[in-house]
């Protein structure tokens, strides 16, 4: 169930990437992919951490998956930007 | 053939075909499943017997087999035993209430024993029987004699022979002897360690009614709750003795005649092996005479008991010869080896002393020859496999239907089917009117026709397969709206009536089978690997889909085509085709961050709702027991409660609830897994307390090993649902139209998740299943929009893709809510009129119709933009446009232009100057890629935006000196 909630949070926030400046690495689906990957692996490490398994679930592991959300959109946005550069 | 025949003999076709159907309803009766008719199913695992070893589908085959000779003997009416997945198997068996005995009875491995048969024999039987190939003493064989005249059973051939074996006339005589036997305490080499009841009528000749059991109470009702007579006569047949019936044999076939009643004997328990001794039973053909035979190998055991037993046999027939004896002589003088399969002699060969003095080796295995013919080899060589079982079967889900529940389900299914139908035609009626009545004549020939292939088939109708039913009303109706939609657009733009309607089902029958592939192959994918409830709803649906596209495409066609230069269809008006028709001006990509932002709130609410309260899976995934039982005395949760604690049942949820049928004193308890007998006590004492109303008791009992294959099966269905699914848009569209597709489904699984947490509404496996072939279904709406995108990306070349998207999005949204809207009609129907189960489908495919129409709208297409204007060409024409417009990219292209080109099917487009439409900034943004400079986004007409004229002129002028440079280009010969 942790990976379901990893998995709708990332998608839930990717939606409020329209509002962001187009410039990640493929576009909207670039930002789709950094946002679910970002959120479950990041998910995942900290579920890990703090012991719990994967069907134990409660507010925290929503939040959790802020920040990898946050991470995955970044590193992807950067990977856009290095692209833009160089094709400029 | 001209088109009017062609129409004329479509039409003949459907016709004949609709009276047909007519026939095959009247005189063919409806299969109907468990949960509509009531009835007991129970669901096996094969396990391997073992450890190491695997179960191969011939095993689960062979199974399939052996239990329905097992059910036969139950005398259940129209049992089913099927296959499903790869190694368990579903019984259904329509009628029975007594969940406990069938599945022990269905669930029991064949019992299979090799008797040395006439030191077997006892008393007045041996002394007939007993001496192959010597008179039998005259005493004994008239004393036997007057037994069968006494029976009433008249002495001729068959008779002869059997008496001749020493056989009694009926069972209650040899039950009579066996009873008079001495009991064999703690008996190892037994058949059955336990003594037996049987139950015979009163008055003579005392016919069987039941038995062996080994409760003397389970005599008198029968497995599907038949009252047996309380005043028979029962026999207790002690240890150490078994009854075994014996068909004569056919002297010309040398089959068993099982058309005559049979012999009965009591023979003393002693078997020499058993079916687990023996291995690979097959038919063969004997090298030498080509006959049928059936061979088989012994285990070591195995093959030491037989080799003994068939020397003592043969020393014995040796001995009883007065000297050598030839084999003719041997044949008589040979003692006999009876195979018996659950009390039933199958076969009784002698052992050739002469031939074999030593008995037979089984070394080498051995055989049975001397069969009748292939076929009696074939059942001989499939008995004595039923003893070699090797597979254990273990109960993993139990069903128990009340047929009053049953009843009541089927007839909130066929209302609900109904109103559904009804509501469907009025919206086609009002909306579309005289289209809309040739649609639901379509929709009357469409359901004869289904219905008929229902009976034919047969499919078995169960509650799943009504829902599938009533959902392909909705995907019959919603092929009639694509069609007339473009029919209507035609009309609109001034077409000929046989012209439009023509073009209407050449343009949209594309759409249509693209749609209705995706619903196939959702329906495919459920079919094959869902449970079995589920396989009733995927095979409706996929044999529905097919039968619409028959009527609501190639029928209404021909209707429609042989009516067209009728008067009826003169006037657009008929047609609702009156006036320009609705055309939408909304910015949808430019309004789409929006909607992605309430989408993102509400998976947002749905995130934390799932974490926190997660989901409420039903027992299908979490494994238990449900049983619903209707009290005739009053009494409250508590009460039961107490009453099922009583008898050990611990920890259950028992809640109150209503049924039309039998008013507010039901309950429903939910608890742990229970074992068919504990499901029993607790009917029992809830019977004892309270009393259950007639036919008012149900249960379903799911074991977590069947749990977790619904699960996998529904992960499974999902993955190449989507899967398959992304294939075909990627190969008939574009791969890049895959993508968003898949987005679109992601939202759509997960919006409805969190509704389902939200709600706090169980999950079954029905629900899962309605949401699967949900978003099959629902992509319709996204292969709509997306069809006329790709047919529009052609007519548009200068145009930005945002500009194409909000032109097919403005051209299909009407197209696009109407088939949602016919399909939430007749789901709608479900959930009011439907029952409970139904209710469950229903709720699944109303959050996923909903959920599906907003993300083809608002989700995928505007994914799909933002993706493909990366795309350098795409690129190059926003910087055109948006040099041409001062910076800003119009919403909508040149309208008057896009109407010119559609007519001329012109290929080069003039340029997007998009005089009368407002303009819009270039910005690079993930979704919006188009942005409204004025704040009057709401929907209305932009074209009446008067602060654009002097503008728009200004625009028109350019546009004008552009044109003219241009042809002043082609007059030169340049492009």
């Amino acid at each position: 169930m942790a990976l379901v909630v990893f998995f709708i949070m990332g998608i839930a926030l990717w939606h409020f990437t329209v509002f962001v400046p187009d410039r990640f690495w493929q576009g909207i689906v670039g930002a789709f992919l950094g946002a679910v990957l970002g959120s479950i692996i990041f998910g995942l490490i900290v579920q890990e951490a703090s012991g719990k398994s994967l069907g134990d679930t409660d507010v925290s592991t929503a939040l959790i998956a802020v920040p990898g959300v946050l991470i995955g959109l970044a590193i992807v946005y950067a990977i856009g930007i290095r692209s833009e550069r160089q094709l400029d | 053939m001209g088109t009017r025949r062609r129409h004329l003999f479509v039409l003949l076709f459907v016709l004949g075909l609709v009276v047909v159907s007519g026939i095959v309803i009247a005189s063919k009766e409806t299969k109907l499943g468990l949960d509509l008719q009531g009835g007991l199913e129970l669901v096996y695992q094969g396990q391997p017997t073992k450890a190491g070893e695997s179960v191969s589908g011939e095993d689960i085959d062979q199974s399939i087999s052996i239990i329905e000779q097992r059910i036969n003997k139950l005398g259940v009416a129209e049992p089913e035993v099927a296959r499903l997945g790869e190694n368990e198997l579903t019984v259904s068996l329509p009628g029975i209430t007594d969940a406990e005995r069938a599945a022990e009875q269905v669930g029991t491995t064949a019992q299979l024993y090799f008797y040395d048969w006439e030191p077997n024999l006892i008393g007045i039987q041996r002394a007939v029987g007993g001496h192959p190939g010597q008179t039998p003493p005259k005493e004994a064989l008239s004393k036997l004699e007057e037994t069968w005249k006494e029976s009433g059973r008249p002495i001729e051939a068959f008779a002869e022979q059997l008496i001749g074996a020493g056989a009694f006339p009926n069972a209650y005589q040899a039950a009579l002897l066996a009873s008079e036997q001495k009991p064999v305490e703690n008996c190892k080499t037994c058949s059955v360690a336990r003594p037996r009841f049987y139950l015979f009528e009163r008055a003579s000749p005392h016919k069987l009614i039941d038995g062996p059991e080994f409760k003397k109470k389970d005599l008198y009702v029968s497995p599907s709750g038949e009252k047996r007579p309380k005043n028979g006569i029962v026999i207790e047949v002690p240890t150490g003795v078994v009854l075994v019936s014996e068909y004569p044999l056919n002297g010309e076939t040398g089959n068993y005649e099982e058309e005559v009643e049979p012999g009965w004997y009591a023979l003393k328990d002693e078997p020499a092996l058993n079916g687990n001794e023996i291995t690979e039973p097959k038919q063969t053909y004997e090298p030498t005479t080509n006959q049928p035979v059936v061979s088989f190998g012994f285990t070591g055991e195995g093959r030491e008991a037989f080799s003994t037993v068939t020397r003592q046999i043969a020393q014995r027939g040796q001995a009883s010869a007065l000297g050598p004896a030839n084999a003719q002589e041997a044949q008589a003088l040979s003692g006999h080896f009876a195979v018996v399969l659950d009390n039933e002699v199958k076969s009784r060969p002698i052992i050739n002393f002469a031939e074999n003095p030593d008995g037979i080796d089984g070394r080498n295995g051995a055989q049975i020859a001397g069969l009748g013919n292939l076929n009696e080899a074939q059942e001989l060589a499939t008995t004595l496999q039923i003893g070699a079982l090797p597979i254990n079967l273990k109960l993993i889900s139990e069903s128990q239907v009340s047929a009053t529940l049953g009843s009541q389900a089927l007839h909130d299914g066929i209302k609900a089917g109904i109103i559904g139908l009804a509501l469907v035609v009025i919206f086609l009626l009002l909306y579309y009117r005289f289209l809309g009545l040739i649609a639901s004549i379509a929709l009357g020939a469409y359901g004869v026709i289904f219905f008929a292939l229902i009976k034919l088939i047969p499919i078995t109708l169960t509650l799943p397969g009504i829902a599938g039913l009533v959902l392909t009303i909705g995907v019959a109706a919603d092929s009639n709206i694509v069609i007339f939609e473009r029919i209507k657009e035609e009309v609109r733009a001034g077409r000929s009536m046989s012209s439009a309607i023509s073009a209407g089902y050449k343009r949209g029958i594309s759409t249509i089978v693209d749609a209705n592939v995706v619903t196939l192959l959702t329906a495919f994918i459920l079919f094959v690997l869902a449970t079995a409830g589920v396989k009733g709803f995927a095979f409706t649906l996929g044999v529905g889909t097919i039968v619409s596209l028959l009527t609501a495409v190639v029928f209404t066609q021909a209707l429609l085509g042989s009516m067209s230069r009728s008067r009826i269809l003169r006037s657009p008006g008929v047609l609702g085709a009156s006036g320009p028709g609705r055309r939408w001006h909304f910015d949808f990509m430019g309004a789409s961050r929006w909607f992605f932002s309430l989408s993102g709130v509400i998976l947002l609410i749905g995130g934390f709702a799932l974490a926190t309260k997660q989901l409420n899976f039903g027992i299908d995934f979490e494994s238990g027991t449900r049983m619903t039982a209707a009290l005739q005395k009053t009494t409250n949760e508590e009460g039961v409660r107490e009453a099922l604690s009583s008898v050990g049942i611990n920890g259950e949820e028992v809640q109150q609830v209503s049924d039309p049928n039998f008013g507010d004193n039901v309950f429903q308890i939910q608890s742990h897994e229970l074992e068919p007998g504990e499901v029993k006590t607790a009917q029992n004492e809830l019977s004892s307390q309270f009393g259950i109303v007639e036919n008012g008791f149900e249960s379903t009992s799911v074991g977590p090993t069947f749990g977790q294959q619904v699960a996998d099966s529904a992960l499974k269905a999902l993955i190449f649902s989507l899967l398959v699914i992304c294939g075909y848009v990627a190969l008939r569209f574009d791969p890049k139209f895959a993508v968003p597709v898949l987005i679109a489904i992601f939202h759509d699984i997960l919006i409805t998740a969190g509704v389902y947490s939200l709600t706090g509404k169980e999950v079954s496996s029905g629900t899962v299943a309605a949401f699967l072939t949900i978003l099959g279904y629902s992509i319709y709406d996204t292969i709509i929009v997306f069809d006329r995108i790709r047919e529009n990306v052609p007519r548009m070349p200068r145009a930005a893709f945002s500009q194409i998207v909000n032109r097919s999005m403005s051209e299909v949204l009407t197209r696009s809510l109407a088939t949602s809207f016919s399909t939430l009609l007749a789901v709608t129907s479900l959930l009011i009129f439907g029952g409970a189960t139904l209710q469950d489908f229903a709720f699944a495919m109303l959050v996923g119709i909903a959920s599906g129409t907003y993300s083809s709208i608002f989700i995928a297409s505007p994914v799909l933009t933002a993706w493909k204007e990366r795309e350098p060409g795409f690129v190059r024409r926003r910087l055109r446009i948006a040099e041409v417009e001062g910076g800003r990219v119009p919403a909508y292209a040149d309208e008057i232009e896009m109407a010119k080109l559609g007519r001329d099917e012109e290929r080069e487009a003039e340029p997007s100057a998009a005089a009368e439409e407002p303009a819009v900034e270039a910005t690079a943004s993930a979704v919006a890629t188009v942005e409204r400079t004025d704040d009057s986004g709401n929907g209305a007409d932009p074209r009446t935006n008067g602060d654009g004229d002097a503008v728009s002129a200004e625009r028109r002028k350019r546009n004008e000196e552009r044109r003219a440079r241009r042809k002043a280009r082609r007059k030169h010969g340049r492009r």
